[in-house]
């Protein structure tokens, strides 16, 4: 029973720290935009597979593709905002349709261009091999994503807590018409938002591509992971979205090597998930401020 | 002897002292039985002329069947739902595991598959109250894509990747061709049944105080209205009618797999033929299923491979082009209706 604890412990750290690179910015357009991104499953698809059109179309090396995909999805992510979000910001039954539309084109674009057939790698591989921490095995680049994802929510939270950017932002997150009585560009910090995003996104694809399977369809899998912390933290809040990436990483340890039933792991973080909103509607953070 | 009088806006028939007029401006229309008429007679001429489009027929029905009932929830809960594919999955996989398990007919798996949608349904029924605009949103969502990932699961029962094959089918008159046309009336039926109750419920006093919830529940409630029982009376009878277009679904086509229906892009569809419908208005959400239905087999007849993302992207566009949908262009002139505004709250 130690053991199975050990690796329980193990993987929901693990697992909580990925979870919390996927859904923290969607942690943070909630929290800023207090809109849903339900387009937010083509920003993994795209990172892949934008890499990947850059090295196979063009010929370019992995570095230089990542980083025509960065520019791309900079220009997406703005036409995104200007075009629907901006547009619709006060109709969200048009935004939440418009962009769950967009990732279902963007997903059959990748699908006919790209299918499951095409055998899309990308070798990210920045520490191969496998590591054992007492009885659990585990592989090195995932054990470093998870570690890059604890720095760079730190350094996320160090941002909005002290920069005066991050105080503007989180000044909208709590009051948007105050924010622009004292001066504050609202505007011009959206689009900022929206940018800010795709790092966590495109650093986190990057890092699980080789480790974890890559398809046209990836995104949703994602952006349900994204969803049920969003729900469980509470609407974008980073400090709820930190406890509830570890609680549901914990779930699905459970589930995996407890209870021996890997199947079950979205179906169990749901169920947790309603259990909480039962006792606390607002999710685990006392308030649906950023921070 | 019979006088006949063309005006410009009206035709007026006059015989023996008595007079009939018949309008011609569009928004005197008494659209409702022209447009039932036309839909009637539509599937006679089909099966004549266009056999091959009947199907395009019955799943324009069957659209609008998803999006009526779906129309009513939205107004009576305050809050739209983002997964309503999942009740449709319940009513379909319960018709088909009793018809595959005990050779039962579509008319001996019709109770049970309302039964166990209105079960699901009340278990979920507690998230209209506790669950808030977009939370509710969210776990809607989330509700068809787990239980797809359940069938998965247990591919065993739910054959997941493939679907059930080997349910009896809804009519069998031995005519593919009659078959169809049958199926094309009785769908047709069935979404003029939801048509008019739903239309009748909103015109009612009970619709009057769906509008209530749906304009701001707190002030609904402090007029005495009890929001909780509306909310959920609202949300289980629109789901048990959604159930039963799972239920058609699986004896229709004799076969029913859950990564047909419980995706996001079935969903889409769903939603898309309320919004280019006209916001869920429920005669809107007519014009929406043909419009849609329609649409995708010309796309499918005509793009080939690359239909699977021409026909979201054009919906896209046509989501904001036409922001009040087709039914909004009718509306304009019929301004004076109180049609509640459906949105999701914050």
């Amino acid at each position: 029973m130690g053991e199975v604890l050990q690796v329980v412990i193990v993987y929901m750290l693990i697992l909580g720290s990925i979870y919390l690179l996927i859904a923290l910015g969607f942690s943070i357009i909630c929290g800023v935009l207090r809109i849903f991104h339900l387009g937010y499953a083509y920003l993994f698809t795209l990172t892949v597979y934008l890499t990947w059109m850059f090295m196979k179309e063009l010929g370019l090396g992995l570095v230089p593709s990542i980083l025509g995909m960065i520019g791309l999805q900079f220009l997406i992510s703005y036409f995104i905002y200007a075009g629907i979000i901006k547009r619709y910001l006060e109709r969200e039954e048009i935004i939440l349709t418009g962009l769950l539309l967009f990732s279902i084109i963007v997903e059959q674009l990748v699908n006919y261009k790209y299918p499951i057939q095409a055998g899309v790698y990308l070798n990210t591989t920045i520490l191969e091999g496998s590591l054992e921490i007492g009885p659990a095995v585990i592989s090195k680049q995932l054990l470093l994503a998870s570690g890059i994802a604890v720095l760079l929510t730190f350094l996320f939270v160090l941002f909005f807590l002290k920069t005066k950017i991050g105080l503007a932002i989180r000044a909208i997150s709590q009051d948007i018409y105050s924010s622009r009585i004292v001066g504050i560009n609202v505007e011009a910090l959206y689009t900022f938002t929206m940018f800010l995003v795709l790092v966590p996104v495109i650093v986190g694809t990057l890092l699980v591509a080789p480790v974890w399977a890559i398809d046209p369809t990836m995104g949703s899998m994602y952006l349900t992971t994204a969803i049920l912390v969003s729900i469980l933290g509470g609407l974008g809040n980073i400090k709820g979205t930190i406890m509830a990436s570890y609680l549901i990483g914990v779930t699905h340890s459970i589930v995996s090597f407890i209870i021996g039933e890997p199947r079950f792991m979205n179906l169990s973080a749901l169920i947790l998930v309603m259990i909480i909103l039962m006792v606390r509607p607002q999710g685990m953070a006392k308030s649906e401020a950023l921070w | 002897m019979v006088d006949v009088e063309f005006r410009r806006d009206r035709i007026i028939i006059r015989y023996k002292g008595k007079k009939w007029d018949w309008i011609l401006e569009p928004r005197y229309w008494r659209n409702t039985f022209i447009w039932t008429a036309v839909l009637i007679i539509v599937p006679i001429i089909f099966y004549f002329f266009y056999p091959a489009l009947l199907n395009t027929l019955i799943s324009a029905n069957l659209y609008a069947a998803i999006a009526i009932p779906l129309a009513l929830m939205t107004l009576g809960t305050g809050r739209i739902n983002f997964g309503p594919n999942f009740f449709i999955g319940v009513g379909g996989y319960t018709a088909a595991l009793l018809s595959v398990a005990y050779k039962w007919g579509p008319l001996l798996t019709f109770p049970l598959a309302i039964l166990l949608t209105v079960v699901s349904a009340l278990i979920f029924s507690p998230l209209v109250i506790i669950a808030r605009g977009l939370y509710y949103v969210l776990l809607t969502l989330l509700l068809p894509l787990v239980f797809l990932e359940i069938t998965f699961i247990y591919s065993d029962t739910f054959k997941g990747d493939v679907g059930l094959a080997g349910i009896k089918l809804l009519v069998d008159t031995g005519d593919v061709k009659l078959n169809f046309l049958l199926i094309a009336y009785i769908s047709l039926f069935l979404m003029l049944l939801y048509l008019l109750i739903v239309n009748k419920t909103i015109k009612s006093r009970y619709g009057l105080i769906m509008a209530a919830i749906n304009d701001d529940e707190e002030v609904a409630h402090g007029i005495g209205v009890n929001i909780n029982l509306v909310k959920i009376i609202s949300f289980v009878s629109a789901a048990a009618m959604i159930g039963v277009i799972g239920w058609f679904y699986a004896h229709y086509f004799g076969t029913f797999a859950g990564i047909t229906y419980l995706p996001l892009t079935f969903l889409v569809k769903i939603l898309l033929v309320i919004f280019i419908g006209g916001r869920a208005q429920v005669f809107g959400c007519v014009a929406g299923g043909y419009f849609i239905a329609f649409l995708e087999m010309i796309l499918i007849g005509t793009l080939g491979d690359i239909q699977p993302f021409i026909f979201p992207l054009i919906l896209f566009i046509l989501l904001f082009a036409l922001p009040e949908g087709l039914f909004g262009l009718y509306r304009k002139r019929r301004y004076r209706e109180y049609l509640p505004t459906l949105h999701v709250r914050r």
